[in-house]
């Protein structure tokens, strides 16, 4: 398979970034049902979903090339945002292994990985590098491990160290964050790095999650949906650079929220690592203006409802309070109220035009 | 954008000393009576180490012995002449150390979790080295903004030494920055700022 | 659940002693191993007749060219098992079945400096271990405990690394820790392996020279599970009886009633086989519940636990 890639889209300033049809269509939509709430959604993380972005251990998709040119501009201007503790040497390996080989193997067109025992040479066409090194010395890359080869993949992704029954946040590349900092969080536990969620814990669920996560077996990987909303198409909703962003909400309208307003997902991945016995913990960023995603009827109808019945707390958490009500009049014109079937394949195969 | 109730905050218990140790040292940010800090010194196996800041440069650091009680043998105490002097001390005496020593810290935030940081950074374990929240609740504020940290923060809003940002104390707490959360307040709507409560006395 | 499978080709099958083989693998159908980290062990699926035995060794080394892998097997006397049929029926160019490695044993990633007790061929893991910190530069030390006929096999196995940081006992008392227990600077993480009573003892002596629990890690090989009174496993959903003999384990049982449940380490160690039971008592034989779970009555870790009523009734 070929990806047409749109090289030149942008994700600040004047935001050219856009969902071609197919990409609204292969948007995994996180709300199965009508009312949302915290939960242990996790489920095992094996090609096939509802849409295709399901289909392969790390999903490249027509934005890739220029996320990564905007990885490296959020790098350039604060290194810190990929931190990684000494001791995680052997799961930069793991990373880097695991990431050219799933990459090489889903997308045989654009990446290709050869070996010849410990001598690889990696060619991600894409981004036009091609580089031969030893596998396990540093020295022969441009770049540490884990940097080198999560500069090369879309979302951000974690290094968790597992050790005292528990799993530390010890490493991390995290630019397209929703308003969490690696470089605050570096060395956390998993209920400190988890602290400021509302709700969740009195559920017990980290400590369900957690449970589960410390028994991950290597060769069985799991998957779970989160999300969020952003104004504009932004990525690097960062902490670090919220004076930047934390405007973009006053600025929207009954007029412009349609296209400005974006449900944020992250399709968030977990793998044991083999040889350091660490867990990788792959947080995939989707952006679909709330526009596009009322084109796919159940979806509009769908958000709808989860917006308008979300928990005062929740809604608080991931910063809608501002607008809340703005978007739910928008999207309570596609919604006629019908009863909806649960799950969240999008039930059509083309869209309506826009507007 | 919630700032209470974070889990990450820690919560202090008092100290207890741990019988399974085999030398065991407390230290505080100021003179405290022993068993005022800590329980269990009685039980204590083996030497027991009492260290704290005095405040003064009238002090020396030299070891005083004096009974701790019970089947406790002997108590060694020192007293130091700021925070910096005390720590300067003690890393010294952990890049000694071997397994089986406990390490005990009470006082202010700022100094408990620079202690847990120095522990770590010799080796120690978080169960080998115990906190106690002790003195005045002011807090060291991390600006996730700049990078800054602020210290002696006794309000829910300040202006962080670094960028100037008005930043709003969020419970979020880092052990390795020994340091809360920053974030700027009035972001979405620059200079709309809350009340300024004194929340950490 | 016996997950992703490999087949792996005998590349060569090594006498060391009369109860020690060394087995070294490669892809049966080319390629490479899955990678894998000093701690993890292999399981293997040993078909001898129209039974499958199914073992678990520690691999003794993780090449970066993922190109082998490796164990050594000691046959346990009187076995019927996969150990003897290992040493007797496996030879070099047959094919056999395995499960991906899993890791169980790891190494503790921010420890300053490792020390590490074995006992005969709980020796396995750490040579896995050596490797790895040789590899990254970080201090160990090796107190290896082994009968006095087998001294010269450890020795010509630990041969690379002889010197000041290897130290073979065959003297039978574990005193001779006490003063290298004594002396570990800060950071130091202990890590034990072989028999039960080795492993207690040295863990028991860490303890009381004041090591606490977070410093301590060891690792049990597989023992007997099996054996006990038999009962009769009701599998719910399944919509089955299982008669569970008195040499049989309940997780085998289940298995061999064409049943897939869900397992990993077989030694009641990993948690994957947590099963509710819906009625009757388990006797619980697991290191995994906690106190509060094992008193519930509620869940059964099938690898090695059983039932104390004559009848057990699992969601299963």
């Amino acid at each position: 398979m070929t990806i047409q890639f749109k090289p030149d889209e942008t994700f600040r300033e004047d935001f050219t970034y856009s969902n071609s049809d197919a990409a609204v269509l292969r948007f995994p939509f996180p709300f199965p049902e009508d009312v949302y709430m915290y939960s242990v959604n996790i489920e095992p993380h094996v090609p096939g979903g509802p849409t295709p972005a399901f289909d392969n251990p790390f999903d490249v998709d027509e934005h890739y090339v220029a996320e990564c040119r905007e990885r490296a501009k959020v790098l350039e201007q604060d290194p810190s945002r990929c931190k990684v503790l000494p001791h995680m040497m052997a799961a930069q390996w793991d990373t880097l292994e695991l990431i050219m080989e799933s990459f090489a193997a889903s997308y045989p067109a654009h990446f290709t990985l050869t070996r010849e025992g410990t001598n690889w040479t990696w060619e991600n066409r894409p981004l036009g590098i091609r580089d031969s090194f030893v596998f396990g010395d540093a020295s022969t890359l441009p770049l540490p491990p884990f940097e080198y080869i999560t500069r090369q993949a879309q979302g951000d992704f974690t290094l968790q160290d597992q050790r005292e029954d528990n799993l530390f946040v010890d490493g991390g590349m995290v630019t397209t964050q929703a308003d969490w900092s690696m470089d605050f969080n570096v060395g956390m536990t998993f209920h400190q790095w988890h602290g400021p969620v509302p709700l969740a814990h009195e559920k017990g669920v980290f400590d369900r999650a957690l449970k589960f996560l410390l028994r991950l077996q290597f060769g069985a990987p799991v998957r779970r949906l989160n999300w969020t909303m952003t104004v504009n198409p932004r990525l690097d909703t960062s902490p670090e650079n919220y004076p930047q962003w934390g405007p973009d909400r006053t600025t929207l309208t009954a007029d412009n929220i349609g296209a400005k307003l974006h449900l944020r997902v992250e399709l968030q991945s977990l793998f044991r690592l083999p040889r350091s016995n660490a867990i990788l913990f792959g947080i995939r960023c989707y952006l679909c203006s709330i526009e596009d995603l009322a084109r796919v009827e159940v979806w509009g109808k769908r958000l709808h409802r989860v917006l308008r019945d979300l928990h005062p707390d929740i809604a608080d958490y991931k910063g809608t309070t501002r607008y809340r009500d703005l978007a739910v009049a928008y999207l309570a014109a596609f919604d006629d109220g019908a009863a909806l079937p649960s799950g969240t394949a999008p039930r059509q195969a083309t869209l309506p035009p826009k507007g | 954008m919630l700032i209470s109730n974070i889990k990450s905050r820690p919560v202090y218990e008092r100290l207890r000393l741990d019988g399974a140790g085999r030398r065991h040292l407390v230290v505080s940010d100021a003179p405290r009576d022993l068993p005022e800090v800590i329980d269990g010194v009685e039980s204590a196996g083996g030497l027991l180490g009492y260290w704290m800041v005095a405040s003064t440069a009238t002090v020396d650091g030299q070891p005083q012995t004096a009974s701790a009680g019970g089947n406790a043998g002997e108590v060694e105490t020192r007293a130091f002449r700021a925070v910096s002097h005390l720590m300067d001390r003690l890393t010294h005496r952990l890049a000694q150390e071997s397994v089986g020593f406990r390490l005990y810290a009470i006082g202010e935030e700022g100094f408990i979790w620079e202690i847990a940081r120095l522990a770590r950074e010799a080796g120690l374990e978080s169960y080998e080295c115990q906190t106690a929240h002790a003195g005045s609740m002011r807090r060291k504020v991390f600006c996730v903004h700049c990078k800054t940290i602020t210290s002696g923060v006794t309000t829910s809003l300040v202006a962080c030494d670094g960028c100037g940002a008005h930043l709003v104390v969020r419970d979020h707490f880092s052990r390795t920055h020994a340091a809360f959360m920053g974030v700027l307040a009035d972001a979405e709507a620059p200079g709309d700022l809350p009340p300024v409560e004194e929340l950490f006395p | 659940m016996m997950g992703q499978t490999l087949k792996l080709r005998v590349a060569s099958a090594v006498t060391l002693a009369p109860t020690l083989k060394a087995f070294r693998f490669v892809p049966a159908e080319g390629g490479l191993v899955p990678a894998s980290g000093p701690g993890a062990h292999l399981r293997l699926f040993l078909r001898d007749g129209d039974k499958v035995h199914r073992n678990a060794y520690s691999l003794i080394a993780n090449p970066d060219d993922r190109s082998h892998l490796s164990i050594i097997v000691r046959r346990v006397a009187a076995s019927k098992g996969g150990s003897a049929f290992l040493h007797e029926q496996v030879r070099e160019g047959d094919v056999i079945e395995a499960g991906l490695p899993a890791n169980l044993f790891p190494v503790i990633r921010t420890a300053r400096r490792h020390f590490m007790v074995s006992g005969g061929i709980g020796l396995t893991p750490f040579l896995a271990y050596i490797a790895a910190f040789e590899a990254g530069g970080t201090p160990w030390e090796l107190h290896h405990f082994c009968r006095p006929d087998e001294r010269g096999v450890f020795e010509a196995l630990l041969d690379p690394y002889a010197g000041t940081r290897v130290h073979i006992h065959s003297g039978g008392t574990l005193d001779v820790l006490d003063g290298p227990l004594s002396h570990q600077p800060l950071g130091t993480h202990v890590y034990t392996c072989g028999p039960d009573a080795l492993m207690t003892g040295a863990l028991e002596r860490a303890a009381e020279l004041g090591w606490p629990k977070a410093r301590l890690h060891s690792e049990s090989f597989g023992g007997a599970v099996a054996g006990g009174a038999p009962f009769i496993a009701v599998l719910r959903r399944s919509g089955i009886e299982v008669a569970v003999d008195a040499e049989t384990g309940l997780l085998d049982a289940i298995e061999a009633a064409g049943v897939e449940a869900p397992c990993l380490c077989r030694g009641g160690a990993c948690g994957q086989c947590l099963i509710e039971v819906a009625d009757g008592v388990p006797e619980h034989r697991d290191h995994f519940l906690d106190h509060e779970e094992r008193a519930s009555n509620r869940f059964i870790m099938t690898c090695v636990s059983r039932s104390k009523t004559p009848r057990i009734v699992l969601d299963l």
